[in-house]
């Protein structure tokens, strides 16, 4: 070694500790690189892509003869990537500018760039974006980085207010759907779910699989390129049992009708399916989709939901007689050809009971009785059958239980007689016999009961359980789902008692109060009534099922008109074009029948074409 | 080793293997650069830049090369003196970038003097050594090395350049303890050090931790970075506690002198005034890097979010990297500073593992190959230089690996011969000039 009078171990020293420094690197970068390398990179692609969730065209809603009641179309929305630039000043800035092109608030614009922000994810600003607006906004692109304007499927309701009770519609989740949904990862922050109707209860099915896309951007959120799109997976389609025709006729009746409130439903006496289901108000889905339009959804407090079908309960009035001839006929109690006097009041002894025509019936067996709605003829009957009785057959005509249509909150209405009384410790009375029998009192039905009851009688006493969804065929074309009519009970009677009881419908319609509902070529069976409202107005009813001569009943429809006073007169026009829009086609002359409809403000189903809903 | 080194050395005049190192590097570092400033708007001005500085580097290293490193020891007051001028110069025609007066602009580029002060602190303090080396245990030598020193640290305060302080102070330690000096010497400045670079990094804890103020200890002690009555009574109380220790030791009847205990209060003492300056000296970015290396989490968009995504790219690199010129981290701007202080994130995601592995392996080389021309150097002086050199590569090779790594602070260190930067490149290669001429006049064996 050189002899310099300094020892290397110093030196010697330094390189150890370099060694060992670098050993220490090493199994630093070897941790680094490979152990941890997978979360690293996974870090890394999160940090270049920013996923934009495009969701899927929701799954469209057909009627039986093929018209789309939602579908979808383009839109253009306007979308904020979060970058670095993100002090307050920027953003307040580019809200700013973008309010003062869009036209939106400053305000809400300002929440959505600091919600992306802070998500460190993509913001939808604006949906529904018109033309002026997304050339606007392109100018505003070069300016401020994060900006971008994408297409998306949007929902939309082709005929507006058509079946929205049965439909629903959709909108921003609030707290409690996302309870339902939040842990569902298909489902994001901005996702809209189905509020009520069908969009509700089929959320899962017509929601389908969203698709994003998956875009490069720079540190500061700038796009730099897109680097793929999944594609989403439409959502199932719907195909209901509604008939587009007779829903139209059955909206256009009750919009016409003197109050333009209530309720048609038009069911299948065979299975149960349900025609047509209006109920009156109704409401445009249309305007819950868009986003701008919140502000009218907090105006919309006293939104018209309700579903005046399943939901409304009124007294069921003169077509309870029906179940009271059945109670008396099926006992034995009440011989059809007897007859009563009628003066046009009965006298009960502590009151005397008013028969609806002052003048009286004269004498009443039982047809006549039926088809002129002869309240006394029915009070006498009320007394001989017994109240019991007539109870007995309430029941077994699912009176006071809920018809089991798949809907929420549906009503059962109430069951009257003298065991429900007995039940709640009171006493029975005469004068309830009397009202009982008429359907009066405390009897209350809903509409799709009634239309259920009548259903029933059409098709000899077998009970189904309404349906409206026939099948759901997915994005593929498989059926996944397809209903089968459910039969909830058979009421059984004599051979005799259905005969009279449709002899006596029949009469209504030929030769009592029910005649304005007469059409060539199909036989009609039904009842008007008129239910007396201490409130207001008399609601008024008609119920009547239809069959083509010699065939089978193939539409059973009740019609509830609010405030309507009588049921001859705003109940019973809007039920003949219901059926007759059943029986489209198939009468003499049907082609100038069907022409009249369509001009008869029914103009929106203007074909049995699906609209060209965009999207796909 | 050593025989295959001596069989090699008889007929070379150049360390092939030190060369080829120096060039793979280049290599590597230029493909990295030129990848990470691509999508740059002002791309073509770096790349400009380093394709000056690489072959002027190269010229300089040359040149250096072909001169007897022996002139720098005999005109070692012309070193001082040029050394000591361009830092002065730099003080008065210098431009201000990032808060500190630290470059000279010239037309086609900048020039940071601070590089190459601290090659010609190393050439003075080796020729300090060299004639001292028989009282290196005196304690008069430790000081004067850091007398000589401090003239350098006083201009580097000025500018402000913390990174060119923090590199080229354990490069004067490195070369004390090189040269063999006490080891209780060093620890005293070493000590003394400490407590300058504490005080100020606890003060930035509790800044960073206000709770912590509701202690009368700590808010005291907080209060100390202002001068005042509480820094005078910290002074009194340090000598207090000195005296009193001293006492007790008497009474003990140990034999440690009295001087242990004064010296340990004056260094204390000494170390706080120091941090203290330093406080007073400290720029805003100089402060949030030290909160960053004090609590990465806490600020993960701001300052520490750099060294995440560098750390990102490193690890998303994985065995084989991602390709040069496909880093996502690097080219879409996640990785901050990525051709300069950030280069090893470059490499480690588009080179891999292999990449950053082969990076190390040449730096561990290199510093092979310093330690033994030092060993082969015909004279002392060669020794001290290569000891100087070898020292200011760990501490880069430290200091830059360890912060990418989550191991030492976010600093502004370069990685030389790889980062981007003309000046460090320059003065880079002129070290390893200095190492090539000393290999080249090594001492003839047999």
């Amino acid at each position: 070694m050189i002899e310099r009078g300094i020892s290397q171990d110093r030196m010697n020293f330094l390189w150890g500790l370099a060694a060992a420094v670098s050993l220490v690197f090493a199994l630093r970068l070897v941790n680094l690189q490979i152990l941890m390398h997978s979360h690293y990179q996974e870090i890394a692609e999160r940090n270049r892509t920013q996923i934009l969730p495009q969701a899927a065209p929701r799954g469209r809603i057909y009627t039986r003869d093929l018209a789309a009641v939602a579908a979808n179309k383009p839109s253009f929305s306007l979308i904020y990537f979060p970058g670095r630039i993100n002090s307050v000043e920027a953003m307040d800035k580019m809200a700013d500018s973008l309010s003062r092109r869009l036209g939106m608030p400053f305000d809400e614009l300002r929440a959505g760039l600091y919600r992306a922000v802070k998500k460190g994810a993509p913001v939808r600003l604006a949906e529904n974006l018109s033309s002026k607006a997304m050339f606007s906004i392109s100018e505003l692109k070069t300016m401020y980085s994060g900006i971008d304007i994408v297409v998306e499927a949007r929902r939309f309701y082709p005929f507006g207010n058509y079946l929205s009770h049965l439909t629903g519609y959709i909108s921003k989740m609030d707290a409690k759907d996302w309870a339902v949904y939040g842990k569902d990862k298909n489902y994001g922050m901005d996702s809209r779910v189905g509020k009520a109707g069908l969009e509700k209860m089929y959320e899962r099915d017509l929601k389908g699989r969203d698709g994003g896309i998956y875009l490069e951007v720079d540190s500061r959120g700038k796009l730099s390129r897109i680097l793929e799109s999944r594609k989403w997976e439409p959502g199932s389609d719907i195909y209901l049992t509604i008939d587009s025709k007779m829903q139209a006729a059955a909206e256009a009746g009750l919009k016409a009708s003197n109050t333009g409130k209530g309720a048609v439903v038009a069911v299948d006496p065979r299975s149960g399916a349900i025609l047509a289901m209006a109920s009156m108000p109704d409401y445009d889905p249309n305007r819950f989709v868009s986003y701008s339009d919140e502000k009218k959804y907090d105006n919309m407090k006293e939104l018209p939901e309700f579903n005046v079908a399943v939901q409304g309960t009124y007294p069921p009035a003169s077509p309870f007689k029906i179940i009271s001839s059945i109670a008396g006929l099926d006992s034995g109690r009440m011989d059809p050809a007897e007859t009563f006097l009628c003066p046009g009041y009965f006298d009960a002894g502590s009151r005397v009971f008013k028969c609806w025509e002052k003048k009286g019936h004269g004498k009443a067996d039982f047809i006549r009785g039926m088809a002129k709605s002869c309240d006394v003829y029915f009070y006498n009957l009320g007394i001989k059958t017994g109240p019991l009785n007539i109870e007995k057959y309430a029941r077994m005509f699912r009176l006071g239980r809920p018809t089991g249509i798949p809907l929420p909150d549906e009503k059962s209405g109430n069951i009257f007689g003298p065991s429900r009384r007995a039940e709640k410790k009171s006493y029975w009375f005469i004068g309830d016999t009397l009202n009982l029998s008429i359907g009066q009192g405390e009897t209350l039905v809903t509409p799709i009961q009634m239309a259920q009851l009548i259903s029933a009688i059409a098709s000899r006493g077998a009970f189904w359980r309404p349906y409206y969804v026939d099948h759901v065929v997915d994005f593929e074309g498989q059926i996944t789902f397809k209903s089968k009519p459910e039969k909830l009970s058979q009421a059984e009677l004599k051979d005799r008692t259905w005969e009279l009881i449709r002899e006596g419908l029949k009469e209504v319609v030929l030769e009592g109060t029910g005649q304005t509902v007469k059409i060539d070529g199909v036989e009609i069976f039904g009842k008007t009534g008129t239910a007396q409202n201490p409130h207001g107005k008399d609601h008024a009813w008609f119920v009547a099922y239809a069959q083509l001569p010699g065939e089978q009943p193939e539409v059973a429809v009740s019609v509830l008109v609010e405030h309507g006073e009588h049921g001859a007169s705003a109940a019973v026009p809007i039920a003949k074009e219901v059926i007759q829009a059943a029986f489209r086609g198939r009468l003499p002359g049907s082609r100038a029948l069907v022409n009249t409809l369509a001009s008869a403000g029914s103009g929106a189903v203007s074909g049995s074409t699906a609209p060209a809903g965009g999207g796909r | 080793m050593i025989s295959t080194a001596s069989a090699g050395l008889k007929k070379g005049r150049m360390d092939w293997v030190l060369f080829f190192s120096v060039l793979t590097l280049i290599a590597v570092g230029t493909l990295a650069i030129f990848s990470s400033v691509s999508v740059l708007p002002h791309q073509f001005r770096i790349i400009r830049t380093h394709l000056i500085a690489v072959p002027l580097g190269m010229a300089v290293f040359a040149a250096v090369w072909s001169l007897n490193y022996q002139i720098f020891q005999d005109q070692w007051k012309f070193v001082y003196g040029a050394v000591l001028l361009a830092l002065i110069g730099v003080l008065i025609f210098g431009v201000v970038d990032k808060g500190s007066r630290s470059w000279y602009r010239l037309a086609l580029f900048s020039v940071q003097p601070s590089e190459f002060a601290r090659i010609g602190l190393i050439l003075v303090l080796a020729n300090y050594l060299d004639k001292k080396i028989t009282s290196i245990r005196e304690f008069s030598v430790v000081l004067g090395a850091l007398l000589l020193s401090l003239p350098v640290f006083f201009l580097l305060i000025k500018q402000p350049d913390f990174s060119a302080i923090l590199l080229t102070l354990p490069v004067v330690l490195i070369m004390l303890f090189a040269a063999g000096a006490n080891l209780f010497h060093l620890a005293i400045i070493l000590g003394y050090s400490f407590i300058a670079a504490l005080f100020p990094i606890l003060w930035t804890v509790i800044h960073l931790n206000p709770e912590l103020l509701d202690s009368p200890l700590v808010n005291y002690f907080f209060h100390l970075s202002d001068f005042g009555w509480s820094a005078l009574s910290f002074v009194l109380a340090v000598g207090g506690a000195a005296y009193l220790l001293w006492v007790l030791s008497v009474k003990l009847y140990s034999n440690i002198s009295g001087v242990f205990f004064g010296g340990a209060a004056l260094v204390v003492v000494l170390g706080f005034f120091s941090g203290v300056m330093v406080k007073h000296q400290m720029k805003d970015y100089q402060e949030k890097r030290l909160q960053v290396f004090l609590s990465p989490e806490a600020d993960p968009k701001g300052a520490g979010y750099n060294l995440l995504q560098a750390r990102i790219a490193i690890g998303s690199g994985g065995l084989l990297g991602k390709g040069i010129f496909s880093g996502t981290q690097s080219r879409l701007g996640f990785v901050p500073e990525r051709h300069t202080d950030f280069i090893l994130a470059v490499v480690g995601e588009e080179m891999g593992f292999w990449g950053t592995m082969l990076v190390m392996g040449l730096y561990v080389m290199i510093l092979s190959r310093i330690r033994s021309t030092a060993r082969l150097a015909r004279d002392r002086f060669g020794y001290l230089v290569n000891c100087g050199i070898f020292g200011m590569f760990m501490i880069y090779f430290f200091i830059n690996f360890g912060m990418l790594l989550g191991l030492s602070p976010v600093a502004g260190v370069p990685l030389p011969l790889l980062s981007y930067g003309g000046s460090n490149l320059v003065a880079t290669l002129l070290s390893l000039g200095l190492v090539q001429s000393i290999y080249a006049r090594r001492y003839a064996l047999v």
